[in-house]
């Protein structure tokens, strides 16, 4: 009775849908966090009688064949690449890529992430580091006497100090572009990893090339469209019922024929 | 065993296959270019007992797919593809060549465009699409042209197959027969054509399939109490 195994997989693949949107849902309000999508397909099919073998000696042959399939698989959970909305802060250190483009970066074990989450902050050595101490890879210090920097769109960097009208460039933020940004693989904490499948990173200056631009004091909000979150999540609970109403009706089958002695 | 079991267990076979296909229509309702499959039955004549003509059975001569289109959901995404009208898109797979409507695709580390499962998406001529790096923005247009920064880099077109396609899951089809371009399909960028499973249709014919099923194991039920009740009357004469 294989439609109780292909009924299983058509539960299994609406799960994994409520899983993925649900994990949207509750990212709905973390900052620069893209939605993911599952996507389907379905399984091989088994050949029970192939098209085209030939059926008579003048060659005419079976036009369609007998092709039962055995169910669904996911096929990928990918990212939506999506320009979340811009939310002001006011904070200096709050920046926001109006673009495509990550920031990189650098992890005390020497490797590189890439993050769109701009919330930056001022480390005790007045370096520029993310919400998890790590610092960028552009390795800006703010010195200790700056009464106020500003950032650029094009991600320059400027220091201003008491009783100096004219501020001193201390830096140059860069962006970090993919050429298949779907490839890289997340790592939690709003942080990805370059993998094979997106490319190697490519450092740019913010506004050319293709790459986004930096907006000082806003941060990027989550792209989760809740409505649409919530009517796949309801398209998906009907598939899983749909589903298991195949599971009871092959069950049914199944106890008919026990029934017969 | 009697004729009218014969032909009922034949019956009962083509049942259980039938709630196969239906399982599978309904376990890919969501699934991106999924087409409907439907079984066909047919008769076949077996010789039965001697000097009668044969009893009628029903067998599981084949399947057909209903290529009616699915609706599209837009997803916004960049390479998002539904096609509008007939016509398939050509992936050049390890297996070979094969047509898609599911298009879900994305770029390569290289740059090429790819379907979900990593393969090279063709042009009608078989070539590779190549996307430079340096273009953010894609625009794709209904006649397929791929374009960015006022520059034309290729045309992603569709074909439609000669003769019969066959499935080869993945929701991916071969044309044994090979496929030729055609204008009728139009392109939808940042949508994708979602399954046509109608999950009305399925659950009546899911109904449908069991009740007979059951009326079936109900005749071995019959069929078996008409046999004993004969052997009994024997015994009596």
């Amino acid at each position: 009775m294989k439609s109780l195994q292909i009924a299983a997989t058509g539960m299994a693949a609406q799960q994994l849908r409520v899983d993925v949107i649900s994990n949207n849902i509750a990212n709905m309000s973390t900052a620069a966090y893209r939605p993911r999508t599952a996507e389907f397909s379905d399984l091989m099919y088994q050949q029970y009688l192939t098209p085209g073998t030939i059926t008579s000696q003048v060659g005419t042959v079976v036009p369609a064949g007998i092709q039962l399939g055995t169910g669904v698989k996911p096929s990928t959970v990918s990212m939506e690449i999506s320009q979340g909305g811009l939310r002001e802060t006011g904070s200096e250190l709050d920046l926001a890529i109006d673009g495509t483009g990550f920031f990189e970066v650098a992890l005390p074990s020497g490797e590189s992430v890439y993050t769109r989450d701009g919330k930056l902050n001022r480390s005790p050595d007045g370096e520029i580091v993310t919400m998890d101490g790590y610092p960028l890879a552009d390795g800006i210090i703010i010195p200790e006497d700056a009464r106020r920097i500003s950032i650029s769109r094009d991600g320059e960097v400027v220091a201003y100090f008491d009783n100096e009208a004219v501020g001193q460039p201390i830096g140059t933020i860069s962006l970090v572009r993919f050429v298949n940004e779907k490839g890289l693989e997340a790592l939690g904490d709003n942080v990805f990893r370059e993998t094979e499948a997106s490319g190697p990173p490519n450092r740019l200056v913010p506004e050319t090339e293709g790459v986004g631009a930096l907006r000082q004091g806003y941060l990027e909000d989550s792209s989760v469209d809740v409505v649409k979150e919530i009517s796949e999540l309801i398209e998906a609970q009907r598939g899983y019922e749909l589903n298991s109403k195949v599971i009871s009706a092959s069950d049914e089958m199944l106890a008919a024929t026990t029934r017969v002695r | 065993m009697s004729d009218a079991i014969l032909a009922a267990l034949a019956r009962q076979e083509g049942l259980m296959r039938e709630m196969q296909v239906v399982a599978n229509n309904i376990a890919n309702a969501n699934t991106t270019g999924y087409k409907t499959d439907r079984a066909l039955f047919a008769e076949f004549i077996a010789g039965g007992e001697k000097g009668s003509d044969g009893i009628s059975m029903g067998s599981l001569a084949g399947h057909s797919f209903d290529l009616a289109p699915g609706e599209l959901r837009v997803t916004g995404g960049q390479f998002d593809l539904a096609i509008q009208g007939e016509g398939f898109f050509l992936v050049q797979t390890p297996a070979g060549e094969r047509l898609t409507r599911a298009g879900h695709f994305q770029l390569s580390s290289e740059g090429n465009l790819i379907d979900a499962a990593g393969n090279n998406v063709l042009d009608p001529a078989g070539n590779e699409i190549q996307i430079p790096e340096q273009i953010t923005k894609v625009a794709i247009a209904a006649d397929g042209t791929i374009s960015g920064d006022g520059e034309i880099f290729g045309r992603l077109g569709v074909v439609t197959p000669e003769g019969e396609l066959q499935q080869e899951g993945g929701t991916m089809f071969s044309a044994p027969e090979g496929y030729q371009p055609t204008e009728g399909g139009q392109l939808v960028q940042g949508a994708l054509e979602q399954s046509n499973v109608s999950p009305i249709l399925e659950i009546s014919r899911m109904i449908e399939v069991q009740r007979a099923y059951e009326a079936g194991q109900a005749l071995f039920d019959k069929e078996d109490e008409r046999v004993s009740r004969f052997i009994e009357t024997l015994r009596q004469l």
